[in-house]
């Protein structure tokens, strides 16, 4: 009987003692970084940029291969310790999410890879690392300042800036041309500008002459409210009646009277028909699909994506078209046009090692000159990498000539991120008739400016 | 002092026995819930936490988001459970006393929904009501009928959520109604027939009576499974059009994962675990009658 129960006491102490090991062993594991060889392994987590090391036509190329084949070269070339980078691809929609949950955990990527727009909030919650130290004077010289204002958060530089990608209008030319509108056509490598009569001639002309036997289920523009993601093109629509978006306190002021006719404008072609229908419940994934398989004429675009779409028409993945590219019109006849930065970030993991080797990668992919060359990619922000592919990429020159027409999209506000969140409710009220354009702005303005002063108080930049 | 001592030796084996289970339970289940509370009345950023009180419960009451999404979810509860135990009662009482192999099938073809995921469910829909893009919306536009957006109309969008997670969750109520049903005793039927009682009085009057402890449980169980429903909501409508469809658990992670408020989505949390304790007594209650 006593034997019987001392191994049953055995047994259940070994079963916790087991459950315990467990636990205990997989904690320890996870938090190092470090394994038993003295090798640092750090994370590097992007959102999809462009596939391939320099070309998406390479074989196998995806969107990791840039960071894969960089942190093989790290990996030999690095004397300070053995290192292993892993590199992860995370979808844009689910950032935030991952970020935040691995955050709160303590487990954040070393590196993220991704448009300073999205990432500066975390900046500004003090879960990032400044990078002043490996910026250096050849950096500085060859990188425009504007690019640095851009990644400079206070006094601090936390993002290494790399390429930039121009948001802009896509349009399929043949569209254009079978319904008879080839005089709004530009060149090839030419960043179209519309007026905002011409360009609503086009929609119009799309609706009425587009042939439907050959463009089945097609529209003219494309228009999406679903969820925050391609939500500048929405910020540029805006600002097309010379609303200016944030005064110079960083308030939003889109609810006046500019605002509300940008607002009024949007309902008005989404009613007429010139848009995708329930823009309130399609994507800009959705638009993006659309445009690709030739039911838009008119789409949202950057650099990165129009690439890509190339590369797609090029390996049969979608049908080939004549695709070009045009300005966001105004109503005083500027162009609109806005750009994203893209570089990377080092998260606070507080682990000294890891974050001085993540700092020493940044600086690698960011300032070697092999390297350097996947920015053409998008926009170099290097004027030398410029200068070299400046005969092979002739759209550099006409995104440069577009550059007096940038506005700053973020106005560099506190709480960007959830002030994306507030958009896109309103915008859906707008198109569903719940609201009108006047009280969606003034909403908008409202809920905004609320999110930015809570921001502001709790933000580590503000309140140093 | 010393018999306790003494019962407490002669059980150490059984202590022991169940202390892993003890000690998952007490971490993963009771230390959440405690932290959750705790949370609840912080102010939490990535550097600090301060304490607030009841603030977070305040600025949530005075949201109208969240006014929103509590009747948002306070309806779904209501239609898809009360949908899911008639269509249920309806669909088990017409065929649980039929040829074996038919009612095999019956309950095969209304479980494989809910062996889908709710993600992949979520997709086939999209894929047929996409305003844009959509097989319906698509074939209406060629046959040139008015076309309503199911996903971004406000009064279509609930009807539509509502109708989705019932299609895909019947399933499992079928199945348990059945198992019940033909586990009513023969007699109680055979008295019926020579009393010359009809379908409708034999289906009310004995086989609901009879299975009441099945509906009180899949009532209960549905009850907490609908008060979390999130999948469909992100997948299918993001909450919109304009917060319209947006239910406490969407809300909820919103604020943790996109809005990083976590001080507020653990009070959201806190309000979601007393519903559901609340809910949960009825069902405690009986149990412990029976026993």
């Amino acid at each position: 009987m006593f034997k019987k129960r001392f191994l049953a006491s055995i047994l259940s102490v070994a079963l916790i003692l087991g459950v315990l090991a467990g636990c205990v062993g997989k904690e320890t594991s996870k938090s190092s970084g470090k394994s038993s060889s003295d090798e640092v392994q750090i994370s590097v987590w992007l959102t999809p940029q462009w596939k391939g090391v320099l070309n998406a036509s390479e074989d196998g190329a995806d969107y990791d291969s840039f960071f894969k084949h960089a942190a093989e070269r790290f990996a030999a070339e690095y004397k300070d310790h053995k290192v292993k980078v892993n590199v992860e691809v995370v979808a844009s929609d689910q950032r935030d999410e991952l970020i935040n949950v691995n955050l709160n955990g303590g487990t954040p990527p070393d590196i993220f890879f991704e448009s300073v727009f999205a990432m500066g909030d975390y900046a500004h919650r003090g879960a990032l690392v400044p990078l002043n130290d490996i910026v250096d004077e050849d950096a500085k010289a060859d990188i425009a300042q504007n690019f640095w204002d851009n990644v400079t958060f206070g006094d601090d530089i936390y993002f290494y800036p790399f390429s930039h990608n121009p948001g802009t209008l896509v349009y399929n030319a043949d569209m254009l041309r079978d319904a008879g509108l080839e005089k709004y056509i530009g060149e090839e490598n030419e960043i179209k500008t519309w007026t905002l009569a011409e360009y609503e001639n086009i929609l119009y002309g799309l609706k009425k002459d587009l042939p439907k036997n050959k463009y089945s289920n097609a529209f003219p523009m494309a228009l999406f409210a679903l969820n925050n993601q391609g939500d500048t093109w929405n910020l540029a629509y805006l600002r097309m009646f010379g609303n200016k978006f944030f005064d110079e306190k960083g308030n939003i002021i889109v609810g006046d009277k500019n605002g509300a006719k940008a607002a009024n404008w949007l309902k008005k072609i989404y009613d007429d028909g010139l848009t995708n229908p329930g823009a309130e419940s399609v994507s800009s994934n959705d638009a993006n699909a659309m445009f690709q398989n030739q039911q838009l004429g008119v789409s949202f675009t950057n650099s990165i994506l129009f690439n890509n779409a190339k590369a797609d028409m090029e390996s049969g993945k979608a049908p080939k078209f004549d695709m070009r590219l045009a300005n966001i019109p105004s109503e005083s006849g500027d162009p609109l046009t806005f750009t994203y930065v893209t570089g990377a970030a080092i998260f606070d993991t507080k682990d000294e090692t890891r974050i001085k080797v993540s700092k020493d990668f940044v600086k690698f992919i960011s300032s070697d000159p092999e390297l350097v060359k996947a920015s053409k990619n998008g926009v170099p922000v290097r004027s030398s990498v410029v200068e070299e592919f400046k005969g092979e990429n002739p759209l550099f020159a006409a995104y440069t000539a577009n550059d007096q027409f940038m506005f700053n999209f973020t106005g560099n506000v506190p709480g960007y991120n959830q002030l994306r969140q507030v958009l896109y409710p309103e915008l859906q009220a707008l198109y569903t008739g719940e609201k009108t354009a006047d009280k969606a702005v003034k909403d908008y303005q409202s809920k905004g400016n609320k999110i930015i002063e809570d921001a502001k108080a709790d933000s580590v930049i503000y309140s140093k | 002092m010393k018999l306790k001592n003494e019962s407490f030796k002669e059980n150490i084996t059984g202590y022991l026995f169940i202390a892993p289970q003890m000690l998952l339970f007490l971490v993963f289940l009771v230390y959440p819930i405690i932290e959750g509370i705790r949370l609840s009345l912080y102010k939490i950023n990535y550097q600090t936490e301060t304490f607030i009180g009841f603030g977070n419960y305040q600025r949530l009451f005075s949201d109208p988001v969240f006014v929103q999404s509590t009747f948002n979810t306070v309806i779904f509860v209501v239609f898809i459970v009360a949908l899911t135990v008639i269509f249920a009662l309806f669909v088990s009482t017409a065929i649980f006393d039929k040829n074996a192999k038919y009612v095999s099938f019956i309950r095969g073809a209304y479980y494989i929904p809910v062996m889908v995921s709710m993600v992949v469910m979520s997709m086939v829909w999209s894929f047929l009501l996409n305003p844009a893009n959509g097989l319906i919306p698509f074939v209406a536009r060629q046959m040139e009928l008015s076309t309503v957006n199911f996903l971004g109309d406000k009064s279509w969008v609930l009807p539509v959520i509502i109708f989705v997670t019932f299609a895909t969750n019947v399933g499992q109520a079928i199945i348990l109604y059945i198992a019940s049903l033909i586990g009513v005793p023969k007699e109680l039927f055979e008295a019926a027939e020579v009393d010359g009682a009809s379908r409708m009085k034999i289906i009310f009057k004995i086989l609901i009576p009879m299975v009441k402890p099945t509906t009180i449980y899949i009532i209960i169980m549905n009850i907490i499974a609908v008060l979390k429903i999130f999948v469909v909501i992100q997948l299918l409508t993001g909450g919109g059009p304009n917060n319209s469809s947006t239910t406490l658990m969407y809300y909820l992670y919103n604020n943790a994962f996109k809005y990083n408020q976590l001080g507020i989505a653990s009070a959201v949390g806190v309000i979601m675990f007393l519903i559901t304790l609340a809910l949960s007594i009825p069902q405690l209650r009986a149990m412990l009658k029976k026993n």
